[in-house]
């Protein structure tokens, strides 16, 4: 009883915004018509964008995982009555958006410090399996990245919902703005005023290299 | 003193294209012509100079690998919320098509009133009613067990009716 869906993998690129946003709408347009493929389909191309969104916004991967399992399921939830009035990755990340400000704000005491702790732990066993040629090398490193998840967890979430689509999934302006449900101008300024803090913290770092 | 920043970054338009020259996201048109502005502008360079180094740190930031099992466990929340869903939801007939059962469905629920509404008037025994009803449709066995369930108790409120039918012609 009920639908059976199969995730297979499948090999599919995040290509270039527009046609990306075309064809994701296209497909969750399937997705309503009851087509489980399409589904497969765009959680394969949305899978790691969104999980590694919420891991640098929670700064924890299972918490990540779990909020972006949540993602899916309301998109697949909202499946009957989807209309693409907006770019479906715009949709997409003001749901992870909205779930990932909602952990944080439930969670705030009681998980930053555990969560920092747990990627120091994390960094160091990443930091083991890469080919870094000596101890030294790998514990500088270790030290640049906690200051940067530092750096990125002491940003009011807003701003940090913002650098991080800006950074790492290179949303346009009007679609972080659309997002974080600002206009674009208020946007730029959160943006800016965000990286100048950013600037300001990590300036260190590059003054040691 | 107070130090005043170039109008590049004072103004929300420029700096957003301040930003995308510094993270080279600019057309070679429009980068060209920041070129001539930051080798001219102590200030943005220095400003276009930091904010490389920062996302040359933040591009570090590399993510772990997600589950394996990350897909499974995806599907399997969607099946047992597909599995959970009431029998009644599927009724409505205005709902879309999802699946090529779904359909059928509310016709199906209303041939099974339609026979609910028919075996009642001959008052079948409950074991009659089911199998004349099983007969009629091939449905899933535990939604016809589903409805069977919730059309007895329909049925017992219809022979409550019928007694005080029965009465009423009992006056006259």
């Amino acid at each position: 009883m009920g639908a059976s869906i199969a995730l297979q993998p499948v090999s599919s690129p995040y290509t270039a915004p527009a046609a990306q946003s075309d064809r994701d709408a296209g497909l969750m347009l399937r997705v309503r018509s009851g087509d489980s493929a399409a589904f497969t389909l765009l959680v394969d191309r949305h899978r790691n964008p969104v999980v590694h969104f919420l891991y640098r916004m929670v700064q924890n991967q299972a918490v990540a995982e779990e909020l972006a399992q949540e993602v899916f399921l309301r998109v697949y939830r909202s499946r009957e009555t989807y209309e693409p009035t907006a770019k479906f990755t715009t949709w997409l990340f003001r749901i992870a958006t909205h779930l990932a400000l909602n952990w944080i704000r439930d969670n705030r005491k009681e998980r930053r410090q555990e969560s920092l702790d747990m990627e120091v732990i994390e960094g160091a066993e990443r930091q083991v399996a890469d080919r870094a040629p000596n101890v030294e090398q790998s514990m500088v490193r270790q030290s640049r990245l906690g200051e940067v998840r530092r750096a990125i967890g002491m940003l009011p979430e807003k701003q940090r919902a913002a650098v991080l689509m800006h950074k790492y999934q290179e949303l346009e302006y009007a679609q972080i703005a659309a997002v974080l449900e600002c206009s674009e101008s208020a946007l730029k300024s959160l943006l800016f005023r965000a990286y100048e803090t950013l600037r300001a913290r990590l300036a260190h770092l590059d003054e040691g290299r | 003193m107070n130090h005043v920043h170039c109008p590049m970054q004072t103004s929300e338009e420029a700096a957003a294209i301040l930003l995308d020259y510094a993270d080279r996201r600019l057309d070679a048109a429009t980068a060209a012509q920041l070129d001539r502005h930051v080798a001219q502008c102590d200030d943005c360079r220095r400003m276009v100079a930091s904010q490389r180094a920062v996302a040359e740190a933040l591009d570090e930031w590399r993510p772990a690998d997600i589950a394996a099992d990350f897909d499974a466990r995806l599907a399997q929340r969607i099946a047992a919320e597909q599995n959970a869903r009431p029998w009644w939801k599927s009724l409505n007939p205005f709902a879309p098509s999802a699946a090529w059962w779904k359909p059928a469905m509310p016709l199906a629920a209303a041939c099974m009133l339609l026979v609910a509404i028919g075996l009642w008037k001959t008052g079948p025994s409950a074991q009659e009613f089911e199998k004349k009803a099983a007969v009629y449709l091939n449905q899933d066995p535990q939604q016809l067990e589903d409805t069977l369930s919730d059309l007895e108790m329909l049925r017992q409120l219809g022979v409550a009716e019928e007694g005080a039918s029965a009465s009423s012609r009992q006056a006259l």
